[in-house]
């Protein structure tokens, strides 16, 4: 029972990782309907603009700040670079495929991934980097009979506050309201008032934003980072984004935690090797019988 | 009359440039095929670089058949068995070009010396140690690198003796040469586990190119184990290791020979890379041949540090066994000879890796394998 | 008619029977004059137009989200590699097995879950392309050989003909991709394929009208299914050895990226998009780590400048023109 609890704590951790990159993927998705491939190139990005402003200048950023200072400054400004990386990417690979329809975006989508994976290959080189190790401050905790970590803990806290205050921003401010609004019904929305070229501005900033956060955080936990890092993970977003309901931004993180959970389940009780096959069969049986997604909403379609 | 002698001047310009090249001898042309793009590339371009120096080395002392330079013919392949066929065509259809240094992975390698071995051209694997591709009747094929089998038994005669090991766990990745050495293993503890010496209490695979293994390592330290074997790649061995002292795991950890070098130390860190042991065929920097020093020094004067892994440096023989036997038979073009060659005159040529021999199946010959262990320092020293 | 003046449509369809003419005699002519290594490249060339095709009636024709076809591709080639080298079964012989197992298997996997709404198709899709991997990969029941998949793979023999070399097989797959082209074109004419476009332009009122909706969907993926088994066996035989690494979501990825690039249910267009996606890698191939970039860039540019695709398929000219002739009334 406690292992399992342990391992609970585990399929959470990397579940709110997956919540967390899903967000932004089910704002994309929710208004435009496109599959932002590049979402999880925006995440391996954020990491390694994290990697570089921490190792420059042999630690530079955290002798001169201390260790939380350096974080917090590395983590502002990738979170910026990324947030001008989403605007520069929608303006330049989609906003001018709009008109064109979805199947065209996607491709776009495609190729814009290819770019900027293949870019961060070339800047930063093949080979896998690593977030310095004495900057992490980590510390074993066997409370209880648990076998964690301070790292742990802290970041599964971070990861769920984080998740707290975007539901407290999709559901209860201004902005949220005209997120979903423009998920919901894209002409109805424009007729009420919201600006959509504003909307669109708030999805490609805050999603690339919460994805390089995101990304600063996994490259702490796991401090190894390579460019093909965001290929998985933009996968396993997008699945969560899909169990939880196209649409439904909340959704989209609570996918992300039960895919978590579903990825622990599979590992610990079935075989290791197979998880991902159990991961699809369950999600593949879900959609079956609920074919809108556990947290999605049957919406009528007008002929 | 002035263009007319302009153009007769510059039509003699041109035939005196052509004569003057002409007199020079046309260089040895060797292919090599490597990932320099694709989930490899760090593997393929540190290829490029050592069979390059190999090259130079080469040609400073002279060259080969009376002054001629070695050159090489760089083809990627990406990681990809079809790239890698393709390239393999391309290769194999150039007349001029003698021998292949390829591959790095043994599923890249199987589809490009089927195409080899049809056009009659010698091909060289640096990076591939799948058992089944000697064990095909080719004559084409040889690699400088072992085998997984011998490094399985190397690691079952020597490994758990030394530890005192009673439950092994065996974990891998489900890549070819992560897997192909794990079953070898496996297959190698077989006479222990049945006359009841030992027990593996655990053998699954985890996903490369994952990041988080709490998971299977807390299922794995369910088990109890008491010597962990791990037959996959350094990223995910430093990921492993971190995690699993995090959560209490505290037997000894031994890597296959991919597991563990400079970058694994680097990523987990001193603490945590400290006490690591391999199964590895000697390290450049342990070899004592003087081939190994002077192609390491060189190695290093250009690009800066010594390979991070040992199959560049195959690859580099590779290039300086092809030179040397081109040099013995006489003939650059004749694949069949110098297959012949290869096979049954070629024993104990000086080689950076060692003395180079093929067995009949074109296996390398005798490769010796040590138990390395990372020391206080980060250096990845034998261990004795 | 007086004179010399030929009705526009014999004219039209003079005209295609020499196009067709001058392609089919370059077809031929080309591996003399070409070495085997652009041979080879034309032999990849044909198997990614075979793989453009097979998704083209799935998500071209019926516009159905298919992100996992690179599953049956998959089935296909294991399908010849297993039953050839443990049972010796010859090649040539195992085109149609692996078509129908690739078939069938397509059958079984997405009658459950034909009924879901495109986007959510399209993510069961990818899991199904990847179980189909994975699974390879853990070698269920010894069958799969795992990640070094299955080697020693025959060449294929037509009676004493032997066709391993680099002509024979591009003389193969070609002649597969023509017959493959020729019945498309068909399918495209029948009634299936006019029920396939109205499903695609408006499902509910396919419906309405009377079309049975999951039965022609089914019928799309099996047959898409199936043609992509028979480019899976040809690739097996081609490289003699089938490995996991070569069936990846990223295949799947291109081959949706060949129908976009090329034009959705456009024959002419996904061979063209097939060339692109193909012969592009090794156009470039000097470029090294530049060129997956310059690759990213031309998908986009394609997109923006072209997104109908680059022969995008004619609607309403052709047909009506049948109609016309049918009628027996000549146009101007």
């Amino acid at each position: 029972m406690r292992v399992f609890f342990e391992q609970l704590i585990n399929g959470l951790t990397i579940g709110s990782f997956y919540g967390l990159i899903a967000l932004g993927y089910s704002m994309v998705y929710g208004v435009l309907k496109l599959i932002n491939f590049a979402h999880g190139d925006f995440f391996a990005l954020g990491s390694y603009l994290g990697y570089t402003m921490l190792v420059f200048g042999s630690g530079f950023l955290t002798t001169h700040l201390g260790l939380w200072g350096g974080l917090a400054v590395a983590v502002i400004v990738a979170a910026l670079c990324l947030a001008l990386v989403g605007v520069v990417v929608e303006r330049v690979a989609y906003r001018p495929i709009y008109p064109a329809g979805r199947l065209p975006a996607v491709v776009s989508a495609l190729g814009a991934s290819i770019i900027l994976q293949n870019l961060i290959m070339i800047i930063w080189g093949p080979r896998y980097q690593a977030y310095p190790a004495q900057l992490i401050p980590n510390f074993p905790i066997h409370a209880g009979g648990l076998n964690l970590t301070g790292l742990q803990l802290l970041i599964l806290c971070v990861s769920f506050a984080l998740m707290a205050v975007l539901y407290f921003v999709i559901q209860k401010t201004t902005w949220g309201a005209a997120v979903r609004a423009t998920a919901l019904d894209r002409d109805t929305a424009a007729l009420m008032g919201i600006n959509f070229k504003k909307v669109i501005r708030f999805i490609f900033t805050l999603g690339p934003a919460l994805g390089a956060l995101t990304g600063v955080m996994v490259g702490m936990y796991y401090r190894q980072i390579s460019f093909t890092m965001g290929w998985n993970y933009g996968l396993k977003a997008f699945t969560a984004t899909i169990l939880g309901g196209i649409g439904n931004l909340p959704g989209a993180m609570f996918g992300g935690l039960i895919l978590g959970v579903l990825e622990m389940l599979g590992s610990a009780y079935v075989s290791t090797a197979w998880k991902d096959v159990f991961v699809f069969l369950i999600l593949i049986l879900v959609l079956i019988f609920r074919p809108n997604g556990l947290f999605g909403e049957k919406i009528a379609e007008k002929v | 009359m002035k263009r007319t002698v302009a153009l007769a001047g510059a039509l003699l310009l041109v035939c005196a440039l052509a004569a003057f090249a002409a007199d020079t001898k046309p260089p040895v042309l060797i292919g090599l095929q490597a990932p320099i793009t694709g989930p490899w590339a760090y593997e393929g371009q540190m290829a490029r670089q050592a069979t390059q120096i190999a090259a130079d080395l080469i040609n400073q002392k002279g060259g080969i058949l009376g002054g001629r330079q070695v050159q090489i013919v760089l083809e990627d392949d990406a990681g990809q068995p079809q790239t890698s066929a393709l390239a393999a065509t391309k290769i194999g259809g150039q007349k001029n070009i003698v021998a292949a240094v390829s591959t790095y992975g043994s599923s890249v390698t199987e589809p490009a010396s089927n195409i080899y071995e049809k056009r009659r051209m010698v091909n060289i694997a640096y990076g591939a140690t799948a058992v089944r591709l000697t064990e095909r009747g080719s004559k084409y094929f040889f690699r400088t690198c072992s085998r997984d089998d011998s490094q399985a038994e190397f690691f079952a005669k020597a490994v758990p003796l030394k530890f005192g090991a009673k439950r092994i766990a065996i974990m891998h990745d489900n890549t070819a040469f992560g897997k192909g050495l794990a079953e070898n293993t496996r297959d190698a503890l077989k006479g222990m586990v049945d006359s009841g010496k030992l027990q593996i209490v655990y053998y699954d695979a985890i996903t490369p190119g994952e990041k988080d293994f709490h998971v299977p390592l807390t299922k794995m330290r369910e088990t109890k184990p008491d010597l962990w074997y791990y037959t996959g790649y350094y990223a995910e061995a430093a990921l492993l290791v971190t995690q699993a002292r995090e959560i209490g795991i505290t037997c000894p950890f031994v890597g296959g020979n991919a597991a563990i070098n400079a970058e694994f130390v680097k990523i987990a860190g001193l603490p945590v890379a400290k006490g690591c042991f391999m199964t590895n065929e000697p390290l450049p920097a342990d070899l004592p041949t003087p081939e190994a020093r002077e192609f390491l020094k060189a190695y290093k004067d250009k690009f800066g540090d010594i390979p991070s892994s040992p199959w560049p440096v195959y690859a580099a023989d590779a290039v300086n066994i092809i030179a040397y036997a081109v040099d013995k038979t006489g003939s650059p073009t004749d694949g069949t000879a110098l297959a012949e060659y290869l096979r049954s005159k070629v024993n104990g040529v000086p080689g950076i890796t060692g003395k180079i021999g093929f067995t009949d199946k074109g296996d390398r010959e005798g490769v010796p394998l040590f138990l390395y262990v990372v020391d206080d320092q980060g250096n990845i020293v034998i261990s004795r | 008619m007086p004179g010399h003046c030929v009705p526009p449509h014999l004219a039209a369809s003079r005209q295609k029977a020499a196009g067709l003419l001058l392609v089919f005699a370059a077809l031929v002519v080309f591996p003399f004059f070409a070495g085997d290594y652009l041979v080879d490249v034309a032999f990849f060339f044909g198997i990614y137009v075979l793989l453009g095709l097979s998704l083209n009636i799935v998500l071209g024709e019926v516009g159905l989200y298919d992100l996992g076809h690179a599953g049956f591709y998959a089935i296909g080639a294991y399908t010849t590699a297993v039953l050839n080298t443990r049972f010796g079964i010859p090649v040539l012989v195992l085109l149609p097995v692996s078509a129908l197992a690739a078939g069938l298997f397509a059958f079984l996997v997405t009658s459950p879950i034909i009924h879901l709404r495109g986007d959510y198709l399209c993510i069961v899709t990818i899991g199904m392309g990847e179980i189909v991997r994975l699974a390879l990969i853990n070698n269920p029941l010894g069958l799969t050989g795992g990640p070094n998949g299955v080697y020693g793979i025959d060449s294929p023999t037509l009676g004493f003909l032997r066709l391993d070399s680099s002509a024979g097989s591009y003389a193969l797959i070609w002649v597969v991709v023509g017959l493959a082209v020729f019945a498309l074109f068909r399918l495209q004419r029948s009634r299936i394929g006019r029920a396939w476009n109205c499903i695609r332009e408006d499902e509910i009122a396919a419906q309405a009208t009377g079309i049975n909706v999951r039965a022609y969907k089914l019928l799309a993926f099996v047959l898409g299914a199936a043609l992509a088994g028979v480019a899976g066996n040809l690739y097996a035989v081609k490289l003699m050895v089938v490995s996991p690494e070569s069936f990846t979501f990223w295949e799947s990825c291109l081959m949706f990226s060949i129908v976009l690039i090329g034009g959705m249910g456009s024959v002419p267009g996904v061979i063209i998009g097939a060339a692109a996606i193909s012969l592009f890698p090794e156009i470039f191939r000097s470029f090294a780590s530049y060129r997956l970039v310059v690759f990213g860039v031309v998908m986009i540019l394609m997109m923006m400048f072209r997104p109908g695709g680059v022969w995008p398929r004619r609607r309403g000219g052709t047909e009506s023109r049948d109609l016309l002739l049918r009628l027996g009334r000549p146009r101007g």
